[in-house]
């Protein structure tokens, strides 16, 4: 693919740097790169690509911009609040460059459209903001044997690594698996709007490596960041032989075992004033509802429902046995994402039509009971 | 080597979503010469970090990784020396 006089003038500052020149830069216009999340992690990586000239770069995301976005997530602007963020990237990315093609991937991935999505790129970049769909993303790579560049944040912390087939470990070797999602994501536990700016524009630097065949790739290295300590770190992992998906012997071989995002969930969401309805004629049924609290006990313990049970998320796989099922089975948890990922699991573990109490206990203290405290997120 | 008589503390480093134990310190001190007894005193100070990091059956759970320096720990048995950096590494998810 040669360039043309406007792009060399464009790239101008690659062209001079001998480990791209002008058939490196002619391999970025070639390469096809898949941004997932056009998030925090998303919009540097992305805006970096698109200048970069990555001839064809891919922006999956389903969301709606929104005005909390703007803090980080530099795709977008406050005139943008409420576009589709997957459009308002794909004209923002050829504001900055029209001389590539951007794709917007309006949608969800799942375990029913990331093979065929992720098959039509050769680089793959991360930036999604659950940990299921982390598992998601590396098993669909190491299937189809694409590149993939890996990136998390919360709060002042950042964490990077790369796989690449063949040539050492992937994610779920890092971290096994995804049964503990025990860990908050942005919305919960906050972050600094800067974060993302750092790690993305590593997975963009990554990428670019890894289409040129320049430098040494993140493989086997852990990168963790402290912005508040200013320091980056860099841990080494190896290839576990018993990895679940790209161990000697595999147990994963499709996505079937992910559960779908699209379609309908296995599980009832319920709000606080639904929840409080399906209570009450419960009771005035002589029935009950089982309500499983799935925070933590130093959470539970500064209040929580009525005669709910107190089973920590993480332990939850370990402690069914212990949850009555002759009454319908709600799950809460303080805003919602732990009560979810609870529900995804019992309906896995055969719990039939597990509710989620949607928006949590702040939005039960906030529509139904405002004598319920409810303990900071930890 | 530690001569006897000498108290040797090791640095711990603790990831964010781990540090509502640690009164929000990123870092913290803790001896022992096994990362299995670095961790056992680390609860004493701190009640409650070790669950969140390790099971009932004294394995590192999933979405933790330990770190002796830049090594990667596969096993609570390991040896750590006085001067040993302990990073705790926590999968994070946000985007």
């Amino acid at each position: 693919m040669a360039l043309s006089p406007a792009e060399r003038e464009r790239y101008s500052r690659h062209l001079l740097l001998p480990e791209i020149g002008a058939a490196g830069q002619e391999k970025l216009k070639a390469a096809r790169v898949l941004v997932i999340g056009a998030g925090g992690l998303g919009s540097p990586a992305s805006l970096y690509l698109a200048a970069a000239g990555v001839g064809t770069l891919g922006v999956v995301d389903h969301d709606r911009v929104e005005l909390s976005n703007l803090q980080r997530q530099l795709l977008f602007d406050t005139a943008g609040v409420g576009a589709s963020k997957a459009q308002a990237a794909r004209a923002r990315l050829l504001a900055l460059n029209p001389e590539i093609a951007v794709i917007a991937h309006e949608l969800k991935l799942d375990a029913g459209n990331a093979l065929e999505l992720l098959r039509g790129y050769d680089c793959v970049l991360d930036g999604s903001d659950r940990l299921p769909t982390r598992y998601l993303v590396n098993d669909a790579c190491v299937l189809l044997a694409r590149p993939l560049v890996s990136a998390a944040i919360h709060r002042f912390e950042g964490q990077a690594m790369s796989y690449v087939p063949g040539a050492g470990p992937c994610y779920r070797c890092l971290f096994a698996e995804s049964a503990e999602d025990a860990v908050p994501n942005c919305a919960e536990a906050g972050v600094l709007g800067v974060l993302p700016g750092m790690l993305g524009a590593l997975q963009a630097t990554e990428a670019i490596k890894l289409l040129l065949g320049i430098g040494e790739p993140l493989v086997g290295r852990l990168m963790t960041f402290d912005a508040l300590a200013m320091q980056w770190r860099e841990f080494r992992f190896a290839r576990r032989p018993d990895c679940a998906v790209c161990g000697a012997h595999p147990s994963i071989t499709s996505l079937a075992g992910h559960v779908r995002a699209a379609g309908a969930p296995a599980f009832e969401r319920v709000g606080p004033q639904q929840l409080h309805t399906l209570w009450t004629n419960a009771i005035g049924a002589g029935r009950q509802l089982t309500i499983v609290d799935v925070r933590e006990p130093r959470e539970f313990a500064l209040g929580h429902l009525q005669g709910a049970l107190n089973i920590p998320l993480a332990e939850l796989p370990r402690r069914w046995s212990g949850i009555p099922l002759e009454f319908p089975v709600v799950f809460a948890c303080r805003s919602g994402a732990r009560s979810r990922r609870a529900c995804e699991l019992a309906a896995q573990a055969g719990i039939s039509s597990p509710i989620q109490l949607e928006g949590g206990l702040l939005a039960w203290a906030a529509l139904v009971d405002p004598e319920l405290q409810v303990a900071p997120v930890e | 080597m530690v001569r006897p008589g000498e108290v040797r503390m090791n640095t711990v480093r603790v990831p964010s979503p781990l540090r509502s134990y640690t009164g929000g310190a990123a870092r913290v001190s803790a001896s022992g010469a096994t990362v299995g007894a670095l961790l056992g005193e680390l609860e004493r100070a701190h009640p409650g970090v070790r669950f969140r990091m390790i099971d009932e059956q004294d394995r590192i759970r999933p979405h933790i990784r330990i770190f002796v320096n830049q090594r990667e720990v596969a096993s609570l048995d390991e040896a750590i020396s006085a001067q040993d950096e302990v990073h705790l590494v926590c999968a994070l998810s946000g985007g």
